[in-house]
């Protein structure tokens, strides 16, 4: 794991110096060029004037202590703006884990249990839907539908452009306008965070559902659910009690990676909702080609991807007295 | 690292590593493994027969287009209509056309990405699951730190330095590509290696790189073929997605997804990236239906 | 087999995931509302007078003007801030010692209640109005306005290009400020107007580490979050790429206060975005509604209404810089004369807008008479002789004035292909852009104006090829001393008509060089919610914040 981390910081360090340009222009900026003090100043944090296993050195350095350096555009540390920012999308991502793995567990139940009728093949095909569907496409069909035309849904953004947002506690605009009492508050955020959600959340569906049908079948085909319906208990308590636990346990992994999934969703999901996240922060950065901003933002996301498989790895060794007892 | 799962979502690490006709499986319980009936074989078919039409339309567009992709023929932001089946865009241009044009960017893109990522995912993990030590050891490193990153802002940042155009673009997808047909080879190649016969074939003094091109390789191609074809549609949701954002092809290509973003611009014009909305669906459902079944026939676990 | 039990709960729970969300979407409307919902009154504690478009008899508002708009700040620094954000910022926090007049013609008092010129152009006279207070409650004097200019010469900012003809500036007597020229200059008053030209707090300034010389300045930082300033607002905060926020300043001194506590202006990149907030009632005002975007609203909330306008969007040639060596006299004149301009005013702005023949817009002195531009293809192809070009065109990707430039360009290339000039379309991030032209510079490019004062000057000075314009330096062209003396003559003739002559000349001078096409002249749409009173287009300042008033 730490060296794992070390390999991502070099790595970053590579596509860093990657640019064609002269490193110097992808840590200031080519505006402040002209500028002696902050190009004399860059050039003794990132040792840009010395070899390259120097600036090498100083750089890791840097990076572990949390200087990532300054984002072009915002003009603050990338580290400011990326703590700014992460709340949006995780706010975002674990609404839309929620809707997911709750509406992926009802389907895939659903499905398990009406195999092979209409109602199983229209599950599958609503869940290849949601991951076939370019997530950006979807975005802006159902901002179309139900905001432009229908009007049931607020548009982009996430909170009322005229409203002061709640004062920031976590940073979940939800928990904060709860905390602080504000009912208004809340529901403003819940229904502008509803359209984004269920278009990240129709993918999580579409992998949670699947699997948990395909586990539950699995289940299904063994000894002890026969058993448990010839001694004439009730298919509920056959399914609810005893299979779905045991279909349950992969279903962790796929929590875990879902998540994963999630991230990478929110880098355009953001965007066409104007989610002021981190997700539209890596979009806005690589357009301005924001070299700092772009860095810091890759290494945050590698660092999500590998807490979320520690988590997941954890959660699995919980859940399965196998791994456990062994 | 990132799980990689097939498009039921079940992880690839809890599948052997040998694929295996499903005929041999014993499956436990009184499972019986029915006959595949008609119906459970539509799906891949009519991905099949998808694919072949794009890839027909692909190959023969400019022998038949209804109207020229890059001029304006008509009055601006049209309703579709009879004349123009998906209306026309900010410029005049048909969109419907437009539309059918983006095949010959998507699907040579993708083609290039997933050709490239399995050559140099293949070379590889063959060596470091043939060679093993520390050269292995490095190479799953290397592997490893490739796929902590979320793909697309890998993706990104990638492009992003090397300057935004197609070709950039399709350079950074294969760099963030590859590792995965790395990992696969690596552990078929692995499994495979521990066989009796290719301590045979050693033993006869067979050079190791025969044996890899010979034996190993050819037993590894099933997995691969069914990653490429799902990943197929992943690589062309991923150039829409590059595209979108503006780091992907530059105007006026056709290419779905800046066609996506000029029907953001042109919001209450619906058809603009409706159009290119659906190729992208179409396209990408057809794949991920043939992956799945490919999946269904190679696989152990059968779960109709 | 048993159906489906709804006690299970895990249908619990998704039924109430499911119930929550469809609360959620039915639930308070509080604070959005729709097309059909009638925007909030002003309930202030006041009875409702009723309020005029002039002056201090319209009520302050106890809520916040909201403006959505794509900004394009480069800085907040008085002395180096030159965009045409940058003019309502600066009209509204700095301002200069003479206003223009509703009728963008006649200049008013501002800073100075009376100025005299001296026959020859060269020296000018400023009375201070006595009152005059910068916001922290110091008086304005002639040593703030001697340090404002000098310092805007001395930064030698994109500004600067204003006061280049400032010899020396005398701050003697503290009310009085006399400005002595190096060559005289008929343009000098018009100047003085533009919002660039605005007075800083140099106490205030000089303490934060502004100087005059750019090598030792440093209040640019300080600017981003401070203002120094005797305008009816003051700058709150600055979030780049997010929000500009403005607060009333309570020790505005003038007779034209601000009639809003605070204003937001919030980031809205698209046009798409601007008209859903401002139907929704989320914002108040909308700044860069396109004519394809104001055909489909309607309602009886908002207001949109086009004006013409003195902004054009254009086509600049730089046949100096690397890549860009093709670009002959008569390439340059063929790709002039291939373009369509008529079409191009209708795919740009839909129709809403005109042609205009040279860089100084229609409605400027010297632009009458000019032949507006013809579109004439054989004669384009006659030029290029059967042979074919390649050029990088690397463009902002915005959408100002309405015009979306994505599809401008796109529209001028495939124009050209019909002549067999091929323009390869690169769209980037302004600043990605600003880094280039500053550097490498562009071979075919667009970008737009807005003007600064209501002198055709500026446009000599900024488009002419003449010492130090604009597109001299990104152009890398060599300028024309034909164009330098008639602009000094120019500034020399005190006479409106001959002046306009002179203008005329090098106006068409300019059209000849073909270095700047002008594609479009476009209208703006003034788009605001219907209790907003005082919208107006200003030909120095854009948006002059202080009409601004809510019904």
């Amino acid at each position: 794991m730490p060296f794992l981390l070390l390999g991502i910081i070099s790595a970053i360090f590579v596509v860093s110096r990657l640019t064609p340009a002269d490193p110097l222009v992808s840590i200031v900026g080519e505006r402040n060029l002209g500028n002696p003090e902050i190009v004399a100043a860059a050039k003794a944090r990132w040792g840009l004037d010395q070899s390259i296993p120097v600036q090498y050195v100083k750089y890791m350095k840097n990076v572990l202590k949390g200087d990532f350096g300054t984002s072009f555009t915002t003009r603050r540390p990338v580290l400011s703006d990326l703590w700014d920012r992460l709340p949006a999308t995780l706010e975002l991502t674990l609404f839309a884990l929620f809707i997911g793995v709750v509406g992926g567990l009802t389907l895939g139940v659903l499905a398990a249990r009406k195999r092979n009728t209409v109602v199983d093949h229209g599950a599958r095909f609503f869940a290849l839907l949601g991951s076939s569907l370019p997530w950006f496409w979807s975005g802006l069909v159902f901002l179309y539908i139900f905001y432009a035309r229908l009007h049931w849904l607020p548009g982009p953004g996430r909170f009322d452009p005229r409203a002061t947002p709640p004062a920031r506690i976590t940073g979940f605009y939800t928990v904060d306008s709860l905390l602080h009492g504000d009912i208004d508050a809340y529901w403003d955020s819940l229904r502008h965070l509803i359209l984004p959600a269920v278009v990240l959340g129709w993918a999580v569906v579409g992998i949670v559902s699947r699997l948990v049908r395909a586990s539950l079948l699995d289940e299904f085909s063994m000894e002890y659910v026969r058993v448990a319906r010839a001694m004439g208990m009730r298919e509920r308590t056959v399914v609810n009690q005893h299979a779905l636990r045991n279909a349950l346990l992969p279903t962790i992994t796929i929590v875990g990676f879902s998540f994963a999934y999630l991230i990478t969703g929110a880098v355009l999901v953001e965007t066409v909702f104007s989610w002021p996240g981190l997700g539209s922060y890596a979009v806005e950065a690589s357009r301005k080609l924001d070299f700092p901003a772009i860095i810091g933002v890759s290494a945050l996301g590698a660092l999500a991807f590998l807490l979320t498989n520690l988590v997941t790895d954890v959660a699995y060794a919980i859940a399965d007295p196998r791994i456990r007892l062994s | 690292m990132i799980e990689r799962t097939d498009v039921t979502g079940t992880p690839l690490s809890t599948l052997p590593p040998i694929a295996v006709p499903v005929d041999a499986v014993a499956h436990s319980g009184t499972f019986k493994r029915k006959r595949r009936p008609a119906w459970r074989r539509g799906p891949a078919l009519a991905g099949l027969i998808i694919i072949g039409v794009w890839i027909v339309v692909a190959l023969t567009l400019p022998l038949w287009s209804p109207f020229d992709p890059l001029k304006p023929v008509a009055d601006r932001l049209q309703e579709p209509s009879g004349a123009h089946w998906m209306g026309t865009d900010a410029l005049g241009r048909d969109v419907f056309t437009r539309a059918l044009w983006g095949v010959r960017i998507s699907l040579p893109v993708a083609t290039v990405v997933i050709a490239a990522a399995v050559l140099l995912g293949t070379i590889v993990g063959a060596i470091a699951g043939f060679f093993g030590g520390w050269l292995d050891a490095f190479l799953m490193r290397l592997v490893d730190i490739t796929m902590a990153f979320p793909p697309i802002l890998l993706a990104m940042a990638i492009t992003a330095s090397l300057g935004p155009s197609i070709r950039n673009a399709t350079i950074a997808m294969a760099l963030v590509w590859w590792p995965i047909y790395a990992r696969l080879l690596r552990a078929q190649v692995v499994a495979v290696r521990q066989r009796d016969f290719v301590d045979s074939a050693v033993a006869i003094g067979a050079s190791r790189w025969l044996i890899l091109r010979r034996y190993l390789l050819p037993m590894s191609y099933t997995p691969v073929l069914v990653n490429a074809t799902m990943d197929f549609g992943q690589v062309v949701l991923l150039v829409a997605s590059l595209s979108f954002i503006g780091l992907g092809a530059r105007p006026p290509s056709p290419e779905w997804g800046a066609m996506i973003t000029e029907g953001a611009t042109n919001f209450y014009q619906w058809w603009i990236a409706a159009a290119a909305g659906i190729a992208i669906l179409t396209v990408v459902l057809a794949f991920n239906f043939v992956g799945d079944g490919l999946r269904d026939t190679f696989d152990v676990r059968d779960v109709s | 087999m048993a159906g489906f039990r709804v006690r299970s709960w895990r249908a619990a729970l998704a039924i109430g995931t499911v119930a929550t969300l469809a609360l959620a979407a039915c639930g308070s409307d509080k604070k959005s509302s729709t097309t059909t919902a009638a925007p909030s009154v002003n309930s202030g504690a006041t009875g409702g007078s009723s309020p005029s478009s002039a002056g201090g008899t319209a009520q302050m508002s106890d809520k916040p003007l909201v403006i959505a708009r794509s900004m394009d700040v480069n800085s907040l620094d008085p002395q180096r801030a030159y965009c045409d954000t940058c003019q309502i910022f600066m009209t509204a926090v700095y301002e200069t010692l003479i206003g223009l007049d509703k009728d963008n013609k006649t200049l008013v008092p501002r800073l100075a209640t009376s100025w005299t010129a001296s026959p020859d152009q060269t020296e000018f006279t400023f009375n201070l109005d006595p009152n005059a207070k910068f916001a922290d409650g110091t008086p304005v004097t002639s040593t703030d306005v001697k340090f404002s200019w000098e310092r805007l010469q001395g930064l030698k900012a994109a500004s600067s290009y204003l006061v280049s003809l400032i010899k020396s500036i005398d701050d003697s007597d503290p009310h009085v400020v006399k400005v002595t020229l190096s060559a005289p200059n008929s343009a000098f008053l018009a100047q003085v107007n533009a919002s660039y030209l605005g007075i800083v707090n140099s106490k205030v300034a000089q303490a934060n580490g502004a100087t005059t010389d750019p090598n030792t300045d440093k209040a640019e930082t300080w600017f981003l979050s401070n203002s120094a300033g005797s305008g009816p607002f003051e700058l709150e905060s600055y979030t780049e790429g997010s929000e500009l926020k403005f607060k009333a300043n309570p020790n505005y001194w003038g007779p034209n206060g601000p009639k809003f506590p605070e204003v937001d202006m919030k980031q809205t990149d698209s046009a798409v975005t601007q008209r859903q907030q401002l139907e929704q009632g989320a914002v108040d005002i909308a700044m860069q509604i396109s004519a394809d975007t104001a055909a489909g609203m309607s309602g009886g909330d908002i207001n949109v209404e086009p004006v013409s306008s003195f902004n054009f969007v254009y086509l600049a040639l730089s046949p100096g810089v690397k890549g860009g060596e093709d670009l002959t006299p008569d390439v340059r004149k063929a790709i002039r004369e291939a373009l369509d301009y008529d079409h191009l005013v209708d795919v740009t702005v839909g129709g809403k807008g005109k042609p205009q023949p040279s860089p100084i817009p229609n409605g400027f002195a010297g632009t009458d008479g000019l032949a507006a531009p013809a579109q004439n293809l054989d004669d384009a192809k006659k030029l290029l002789a059967g042979k074919t070009y390649t050029f990088d065109a690397t463009f902002p990707s915005i959408n100002v004035y309405g015009v979306d430039f994505s599809t401008a360009m796109q529209e001028v290339q495939s124009e050209l292909k019909n002549v067999g000039i091929t323009l390869n379309l690169n769209p980037v991030e302004i600043s990605v852009w600003a880094d280039k032209i500053g550097g490498d510079g562009i071979p075919v490019t667009m970008l737009y104006f807005a003007p600064d004062h209501t002198d055709s000057s500026q446009y000599v000075q900024y488009f002419g090829l003449v010492d130090n314009s604009q597109w001299v330096t990104w152009g890398k062209v060599p300028a024309d001393p034909t164009q330098n003396e008639q602009l000094s003559k120019a500034f020399a003739t005190q006479d409106e008509t001959a002046r306009a002559q002179v203008y005329n000349g090098l106006a068409q001078k300019m059209i000849d060089d073909q270095i700047i096409i002008p594609i479009v002249n476009p209208d703006l749409f003034l788009a605001s919610r219907s209790d907003i009173q005082g919208m107006h287009y200003s030909a120095c300042c854009n948006l002059d914040l202080a009409q601004l008033s809510r019904s």
